[in-house]
């Protein structure tokens, strides 16, 4: 019989072979599926809309890229956008720079209580809009003023939030009578005049000034209220035609820009002029709703722009060399500010006889900087707004009075100092403080000149984490022109979530609370502050082009104030395709003396950021925020997620298989122990000792050779050097185990006739004791057992490790997570056939001892031992093996955890001990 | 050998004796017992199928249609030829092993009407199984082995004494401490009949203990054998060996 005979005929020999090689192809195969889905994971979510962050100068962040790219520090010129759009790898240049701070003053709020007479005698005609509402279907006289006055008193206040504490901005109040107006008919000249005048003994209300007081109107009395707290929002600069290459059909909210006239016809003077003849000349009523047609552009809020050119003209404000600015504005905004009026019923001594209600509105979803007209307009609990009755005519908005005011103090991007990382690499941050800025003041003079009463506000300190920028020339004051809207939730869409890369000021990373000063958890998105200076921002106000720019900072056209310009590269495909393109598009660049980030393969991490003296007390004591986080941009993640993960997996399945082929080395030894009277047989024959190992060797050798062509079909297959390594490891085990198993066949001259001495012995009066003595009289099979066993334990503990480990070892990045969910599933897989594996090995040593259990359990069954009591022995004879196997387990496991994951080393141990306990009742079923 | 012989007679006597004295307090006194109850072991209309299952193999008919009435104090002997049924017929006898069809009765008793525990129980008090070759337990010496049917009770160190008797009354009083690799087949199965004796059992069932015996030494197992018969003991055996058949009271050949 040759060797190939007697391995298949060994059936153990060639079992354990089997199972190794099912385990070897079941492996690999999920090993490659995961590699697979990784891969593809990978792939699929590590390009953004750019490769290539150019910057004249950054830090080095560790990998780590702000989110905040337009810094306004500038020091990219055009000459070198213009080069790098010229380099042949250049698909798209789009240049960002942040402008300025812009400063608004909104229209003063109201409060409207509706108070109609009825009246329309005339008004209903002179309208002349057929949507208006014909006079004989006019409501009758109604409102929410009694006919003689009362007293009332009205609290105005305005609270702004950061998403974590309330600030009231001022709370304001005055005093005064109101009632239900009349029509008095006065004789004139040539006829008579009917007016809307207050009842007899109304005093009306009058807050400080700059607010006016109250007034009959048409269909309301309207009280003038304090004036709203300063907003403040940021402008960026872009080159639409770019940036639209860059954001697709998302950016087609950019296309009015790229229709603004060049820089030498921007004139503001003229520009004004030119709207002011439109309304002097007359304008349809097509072009009120559409707006003019101003250069192949519908000017919809040129209304805004004609109120606010008279006014800065009128206040001297502009010079022959201001410019109207082009942008395009963000719909809706961030900033959580509140405006209440509280209206109160009080008696002659002031005493509150009735509370009337309080009125709310907040900046919301409908505010349009530079253009919004009445923010706050509020509206007395019970009022009707009667307006329409007049058509579209009564929306004809004039916009905001005050021109905006242009600054760059503050503007810059925030500073951050560097923190400790984290096991999975996530980086602490800390922000850095720069000066307080001052908030709620009150102008000096009101627009009608007169000095405003600065009591009734207390100005507010807000700390400031931006830094202020530089300026060219001389400003002259810009006047903003509004070509568009924009929806910044759809451009953060546009930017992905995975692979997000900023855009610039118009996409902004926002912030979450996630610890507060005391260090409680929370979770609380931050809001903006008013003075827009704060670690927080909200998109961008207006997106501008660089004539703008250099328009509002007084730069000439060809100065070095592009912050950042994202590049993309001309080469298709996944980010690992496009590498080396890109590297060499970044160097090209580089080469031009700039900064090239390359961000191809990055993904979105959240970076923890300490927050230090956000708030002082009166007494000037500063108080940190707490810990914020924000999205950063993890460079190189997918790299470091494809390679930390491969390890992962690639330990996973060298686990899995050197684990198997242990105890396959294991079960190996036990069972040529079995062979020893044959080995003694062979030797009475006259064989050597060399020719029965030789013998024994060239059937281990048959499976041997099995596994080499398992090994190099598999490694073959999947084209890895990784599989060739471990298939090649599995095969030196094997080799190592049968050759530890043939020495086993050694000749033992030495017989024992020496008569037990019971007395050193344990007495065997249970079965606990039997099991115990069965154990130790069969020393080598037991503790081969217990070897497997242990070995078992703690690869199941080093699969365990592992598979925790999994989160941490992919890292902290959005694309971390994606990719290691990615590859849990055949993980998990490569885990648990491993422990099956692990399992059936075991189980397969301990069924070389099968057959003298089942006897010597089948002899004291004869003797009259019950079930129970045999049950007994089979579990003591486990339990016991098990407690050998016990330290092997938990300290090997222990030992693999520590080396591959020790942040699951705990976890690897405890995973171990639990493989040992499952193991005992298993074992005790398999032998029953 | 002759003084041997004589030897294990004097055991015997001081074995019987023993036995005899613990009668009013151990298991021991059910030997006395014994002899109340005339048949301790029937098997009636009894047979043994193996295989047919799901494998597909062909099913042997072992034993068929087969009945026996085991008085006390009588050696009983199922001869025949090797695969004939004799050990499937001991095992059905001694309850480790149940029949395709028929029944067993232990002092009138059907097994059928036990569960495993009191099947356990009941051999334990009645049965003493000799198998094929003793099949001793490894790592324990002679006397340990004779002592693991006291291990149930708890009774190892009372009966601790009354096995070394039993090993003297089978001639390995001096080889008490040797483990069975140290022993020879004569001496294994010799050890194996006082582990099956250390209860007071009244059924010795044996399989082929003289088997792969040489003469001398498979006379001695007879001897014994017919010893114990004495005492009340019933004795079934199975075997082909010549002397032992002739030697038995009674005989079942088997086809």
């Amino acid at each position: 019989m040759n060797a190939v005979q007697r391995f298949i005929r060994s059936r153990v020999l060639l079992l354990t072979a089997s199972i190794l090689i099912v385990a070897m192809c079941l492996s690999v195969l999920v090993q490659g599926q995961s590699q697979a889905a990784l891969s593809r994971t990978v792939d699929q979510n590590s390009r953004g809309l750019y490769d290539v962050l150019v910057q004249a100068k950054a830090k080095d962040n560790g990998g780590l890229m702000q989110p905040d790219i337009a810094t306004g520090q500038g020091g990219i010129s055009f000459e070198q956008l213009d080069s790098i759009r010229k380099l042949t790898g250049t698909s798209v240049a789009a240049p960002i720079s942040l402008v300025s701070r812009v400063t608004q003053n909104l229209e003063s709020p109201r409060l409207d209580a509706t108070d109609y007479l009825g009246f329309n005698a005339g008004l209903a005609g002179t309208s002349g809009d057929p949507t208006a509402t014909d006079p004989s279907k006019w409501p009758a006289a109604e409102s929410v003023l009694s006919d003689t006055p009362k007293k009332y008193r009205l609290t105005a206040s305005a609270v702004s939030s950061d998403g974590h504490s309330d600030q009231t901005l001022f709370k304001t109040t005055a005093e005064g009578s109101l009632g239900k107006a009349k029509l008095v008919e006065e004789q004139v000249e040539g006829g008579k005049n009917v007016r809307i005048q207050g009842p007899e003994g109304e005093t009306g209300i009058k807050f400080p000034t700059p607010a006016g007081g109250s007034e009959h109107n048409l269909f309301n009395l309207s009280v003038s209220l304090p004036m709203a707290p300063q907003v403040t929002e940021s402008v960026v600069a872009v080159d639409p035609v770019s940036e639209r290459a860059l954001l697709g059909t998302a950016g087609d909210f950019l296309s009015p820009l790229e229709k603004a006239p060049p820089a030498d016809a921007r004139n503001a003077g003229a520009i004004g002029r030119h709207f002011e003849s439109l309304f002097t000349n007359g304008i349809s009523m097509d072009e009120l709703k559409e707006g003019p047609d101003f250069l192949g552009v519908k000017l919809k809020y040129w209304a805004p722009l004609m109120t606010q050119y008279q006014q800065a003209k009128r206040d001297g404000q502009l010079t022959d060399d201001s410019q109207a600015i082009p942008l395009i504005v963000r719909s809706g905004t961030a900033l959580d500010l509140k405006y209440s009026v509280k209206i109160e019923e009080i008696d002659d001594s002031g005493n509150v006889t009735k509370d009337v209600g309080t009125v709310t509105r907040s900046l919301d979803k409908d505010y349009l900087p530079f253009v919004s007209k009445s923010p706050f307009a509020l509206a007395w609990p019970g009022s009707k707004d009667l307006s329409q009755l007049m058509g579209d005519t009564g929306s004809f908005s004039q916009g905001l009075y005050n021109p905006a005011t242009w600054t760059t103090n503050f503007a810059a991007a925030p500073a951050y100092k560097d923190g400790e990382t984290a096991a999975n690499g996530a980086v602490d941050k800390s922000a850095t403080p720069g000066d307080w800025v001052t908030v709620n003041r009150l102008p000096d003079k009101a627009a009608n000149g007169e000095a405003v009463d600065q009591t009734q506000r207390e100005p507010v300190d807000e700390r400031s984490y931006r830094q202020n920028l530089e300026t060219g020339k001389k400003l002259a004051t810009p006047l903003a022109m509004v070509y568009g809207t924009f929806d910044a939730a759809n451009v953060k869409e546009a930017a992905g979530d995975v692979n997000r890369l900023p855009l610039g000021g118009y996409d902004p990373a926002p912030f979450t609370l996630t610890k507060d000063a005391s260090g409680k958890d929370v979770n609380t998105e931050l809001k903006p502050s008013l003075s827009a200076t704060g670690l927080v921002s909200q998109s961008a106000g207006a997106i501008t082009d660089y004539y703008g720019l250099a328009a509002a900072r007084g730069y000439d056209a060809n100065a070095n104030v592009i912050d950042a310009v994202r590049v993309r590269a001309k080469v298709p495909g996944s980010w690992k395709q496009a590498q080396p393109e890109v590297e060499k598009l970044a160097n090209e660049i580089r080469d031009m003396g700039l900064q090239a980030t390359v961000v191809a393969g990055s993904a979105r991490e959240d970076a923890s950021i300490a927050v230090p003296g956000y708030s002082k007390d009166d007494a000037g004591k500063e108080s940190p925020l707490g810990t914020v986080q924000q999205s950063w941009v993890r460079q190189d993640a997918a790299d470091a997620v494809s390679g930390s993960l491969t390890a992962t997996n690639l330990t996973l399945l060298f686990l899995t298989l050197c684990g198997a082929a242990l105890l396959t080395g294991a079960s190996t030894v036990s069972y040529i122990r079995k062979r020893r009277s044959e080995a003694g047989t062979l030797r009475a024959m006259g064989w050597t000792q060399r020719k029965i190992r030789s013998w024994v060797l060239a059937e281990f050798g048959v499976g041997a050779a099995l596994l080499a062509v398992v090994g190099v079909v598999l490694s073959l297959i999947s084209w890895s050097t990784a599989t060739a390594v471990v298939s090649a490891s599995v095969l030196v085990l094997y080799a190592g185990a049968a050759f530890v198993a043939a020495q086993q066949l050694r000749h033992r001259d030495v017989v024992d006739q020496e008569p037990q001495h019971d007395e050193r012995l344990m007495a065997v009066d249970s079965p606990l004791t039997f099991a115990n003595r069965q154990l130790s009289t069969n020393k080598f099979n037991t503790i081969s057992l217990a070897v497997a066993v242990g070995v078992f334990a703690a690869a199941v503990g080093g699969l365990v490790a592992l598979l925790i480990d999994i989160p941490r070892a992919a890292g902290a990045s959005a694309l971390s997570g994606l990719a290691a969910a990615s590859i849990a599933l055949p993980s998990i897989i490569l885990g648990v056939s491993g422990v099956a594996v692990g399992l059936l090995l075991t189980m397969v040593t301990g069924r070389f001892e099968l057959q003298a259990k089942r006897q010597y359990l089948g002899t004291l069954r004869a003797m009259g031992w019950n079930p129970d009591m045999l049950g007994q022995v089979r579990f003591f004879e486990n339990a016991m093996v098990g407690t050998v196997a016990l330290p092997l387990g938990v300290v090997g496991a222990l030992g693999i955890g520590l080396l591959l994951a020790p942040y699951a080393a705990l976890w690897a141990a405890i995973a171990g001990l639990v493989a040992v306990l499952c193991w005992i009742p298993i074992a005790t079923k398999v032998v029953q | 050998m002759t003084n041997e012989l004589n030897l294990d007679r004097e055991a015997h006597d001081r074995m019987t004796a023993s036995t005899r004295r613990g009668a009013h307090k151990t298991r021991a006194n059910t030997i006395v017992k014994a002899t109340d109850h005339a048949t301790p072991l029937e098997l009636s209309n009894i047979t043994i199928h193996y295989g047919g299952g799901k494998g597909g193999a062909e099913a042997v008919n072992v034993v068929d249609d087969f009945n026996m009435t085991l008085h006390a104090g009588e050696m009983h002997c199922v001869a025949g030829r090797s695969g004939s049924g004799k050990t499937s017929i001991l095992t059905v006898g001694a309850g480790l092993t149940l029949p395709t069809s028929g029944r067993v009765f232990w002092e009138g008793d059907s097994l059928e009407t036990m569960g495993d525990d009191e099947i356990a129980d009941r051999r334990r008090a009645l049965i003493g199984y000799v198998d094929q070759g003793g099949a001793l337990i490894d790592g324990m010496s002679a006397l340990e082995n004779v002592l693991l049917p006291a291990v149930p009770d708890g009774e190892v160190e009372k009966r601790r004494d009354m096995a070394k008797d039993l090993l003297d009354l089978v001639g390995l009083g001096r080889r008490m401490r040797h483990r069975p690799a140290q022993l020879s087949g004569g001496e294994r199965q010799r050890v194996a009949i006082a582990r099956a004796l250390i209860l007071g059992t009244r059924v010795l069932v044996v399989d082929e203990p003289t088997a792969s015996l040489d003469r001398a030494a498979a006379n001695r197992i007879i001897s014994i054998l017919k010893d114990t018969t004495s005492d009340g003991i019933a004795v079934l055996v199975a075997s082909h060996d010549h002397e032992l058949v002739r030697q038995s009271d009674t005989l079942t050949e088997l086809i």
